[in-house]
């Protein structure tokens, strides 16, 4: 009776566990220890890409004492990464990569209280802000390639989007200006960028304007000029019985999807008494976002969700992706969107099972093969990043 | 000169009260200057894991917090954290390893606001209550942290013993 059950149970999960085919799970960084603590945070989780047949990682760790960021490269079929590089020389935090081709990438990041970003291998760092600024992420289509960051501006921090222009190795900003020329009115931060197959950009990003945390969207149809904000959840804000401002939503993620549309996903705890939930919203190319979803299925409804994000890819593929520890312990999990709604949870093989994987970075690669980092907790042995890749059967 | 020291002070003022939640009139402060001033005194960190626009925090603050004898004895007895939910800010650990104030929720698993955290001097967590207490919840918590109670019992059991 047992065996059959069991059985029952092994051909209902066989379609979700037959979606993926994955690789030898590798370790990416060289240097570990009970008291090295890698992190691959960054606005819009853009810890991994993939340039041609290179796959590049990037990450903050203190083995030298104090915060610094790494990159480490890999031939997309060599069984293990080259030795890494470093980015940065003063504390670095929340470090983002994207792919240029040909094996090269942009790699950005906030040192000394500053975002930097340079092109690799090779290239030289540039500053991209003069003021106090964090948080910066990147995105590029064909050859516009642009980056957004937190920059102070009196007392708060607003949303910057620059336009950069490459020129062999040679960075430079063309243009930056602030999403709102007015002066920020409360915090805000966290932005992600998306730019569609039309070239407009759009950008979401934390704000709390409304007195509680709101994900906010704006785009522009030439890089330069954005559209009034607007929220990206279908939620209002408002106090209940006088308390409060409104329920929380934090670290928005974006990705250009299919011919002319964007994805973003985010963490929501509009059930407030469950942790944060992951939420979808789609804008398909009218830019604007439409009602809100919920990504995770029912098993992970009692169980808050953390350090989600969303890839896609212009053939319509789109992958969200986040940990939970419903088995017990962090596990990363991903779903895929299936045309009406994502489909059921599964868990990434290697990034499951005991002790706890968590903060999921990920990328479509040009062939559709998806490429998902994380790391690794071992208190005793250190945390190891963590990468595989997988293919759509 | 009187005026221009009013108005910055009336700015920080208002700056406490706008980039988070924390009851008023309690002497709360950041993770590492709490940590930090544990260490010196010995007494235990009482975390107020809170979220920006909150309705519990919000209740909390005015229907518990707002209790004198709850402000006097949690202000001379803890390190008084605040430590907001969504936020970027970054935190050292005892463990030396550095993260954000919302990754802190995560590491915790925090899954509702407000969450209340007890740490011994060191930083060690004794336990975590999460949602709406009240100041007997509070003065409870108190026998069990600073009678160190919890060396020996869980909370449950602890409160279910008491009288």
């Amino acid at each position: 009776m047992r065996a059959a059950a069991l059985l029952l149970l092994a051909v209902l999960a066989w379609p979700a566990h037959a979606a993926w085919t994955w690789s030898e799970t590798l370790t990416v960084n060289s240097v570990q220890g009970a008291a090295i603590f890698p992190h691959i945070e960054s606005a819009n989780r853009q810890g991994v890409a993939v340039s041609g047949y290179t796959v590049g990682v990037v990450w903050e760790d203190n083995r030298d004492g104090s915060p610094q960021c790494y990159l480490a490269t890999k031939p997309a079929a060599a069984a293990s990464f080259q030795p890494e590089m470093q980015l940065s020389k003063g504390e670095c935090y929340e470090p983002v990569v994207i792919a240029l081709g040909a094996g090269r990438f942009v790699a950005a990041w906030e040192e000394g209280g500053k975002v930097h970003a340079r092109v690799l291998p090779g290239g030289k760092t540039l500053q991209l802000s003069k003021a106090g600024s964090a948080q910066v992420t990147l995105a590029l289509r064909d050859h516009a390639l642009y980056a957004a960051w937190a920059e102070q501006a009196g007392r708060f921090k607003r949303i910057v989007v620059a336009r950069l222009v490459l020129k062999g190795d040679a960075l430079s900003v063309k243009s930056a200006q602030p999403v709102e020329a007015a002066m920020p009115a409360d915090e805000q931060g966290w932005p992600a960028l998306a730019v569609a197959g039309d070239g407009s950009v759009t950008v979401v990003w934390e704000d709390r304007r409304h007195r509680h945390t709101v994900p906010m969207t704006s785009h522009s149809r030439d890089g330069k000029s954005f559209a009034l904000p607007a929220r990206l959840t279908d939620r209002k804000s408002g106090s209940v019985d006088g308390l409060g401002a409104g329920t929380g939503a934090m670290r928005p993620t974006l990705t250009a999807w299919g011919e002319q549309g964007i994805a973003a996903v985010w963490l929501d705890k509009r059930d407030f008494l469950s942790g944060y939930d992951v939420y979808a919203a789609f804008d398909p190319g009218t830019r604007s976002f439409g009602r809100n979803i919920k990504v995770q299925d029912n098993f992970g409804d009692n169980m808050a969700q953390w350090h989600a994000l969303v890839v896609g890819d212009a053939s319509g593929k789109l992958v969200a992706l986040w940990d939970d520890a419903r088995d017990g312990t962090p596990d990363v999990w991903l779903s895929e969107w299936a045309g009406e709604a994502f489909g059921d949870d599964l868990a990434v093989p290697a990034a499951a099972g005991p002790g706890g994987q968590s903060d999921p970075v990920a990328t479509l690669d040009a062939a559709g093969t998806l490429h998902v980092v994380w790391l690794d907790r071992d208190e005793a042995a250190g945390t190891r990043i963590r990468y595989a890749r997988a293919v759509r059967r | 000169m009187i005026i221009k020291m009013m108005l910055s002070a009336a700015c920080l003022l208002w700056a406490g009260t706008v980039l988070a939640d924390p009851p008023k009139g309690y002497p709360f402060v950041d993770f590492d200057a709490g940590l930090k001033a544990a260490k010196a005194s010995g007494k235990p960190i009482f975390v107020y894991f809170g979220r920006y626009g909150c309705a519990w925090c919000d209740h909390t603050n005015k229907q518990t917090f707002s209790d004198a004898g709850l402000k006097k004895l949690y202000s001379e007895h803890y390190a008084l954290v605040y430590v907001d939910a969504e936020s970027g800010k970054r935190l050292t650990l005892p463990s030396g390893e550095r993260i954000t104030e919302a990754e802190l929720g995560a590491r915790l698993q925090a899954f509702a606001t407000p969450l209340f955290v007890y740490m011994t001097p060191q930083g060690e967590k004794i336990f975590q209550a999460p949602g709406f207490k009240t100041v007997k919840d509070f003065q409870d918590y108190d026998r069990y942290v600073r009678g160190g109670h919890y060396k020996q019992k869980t909370l449950l059991e602890f409160l279910g013993g008491k009288s």
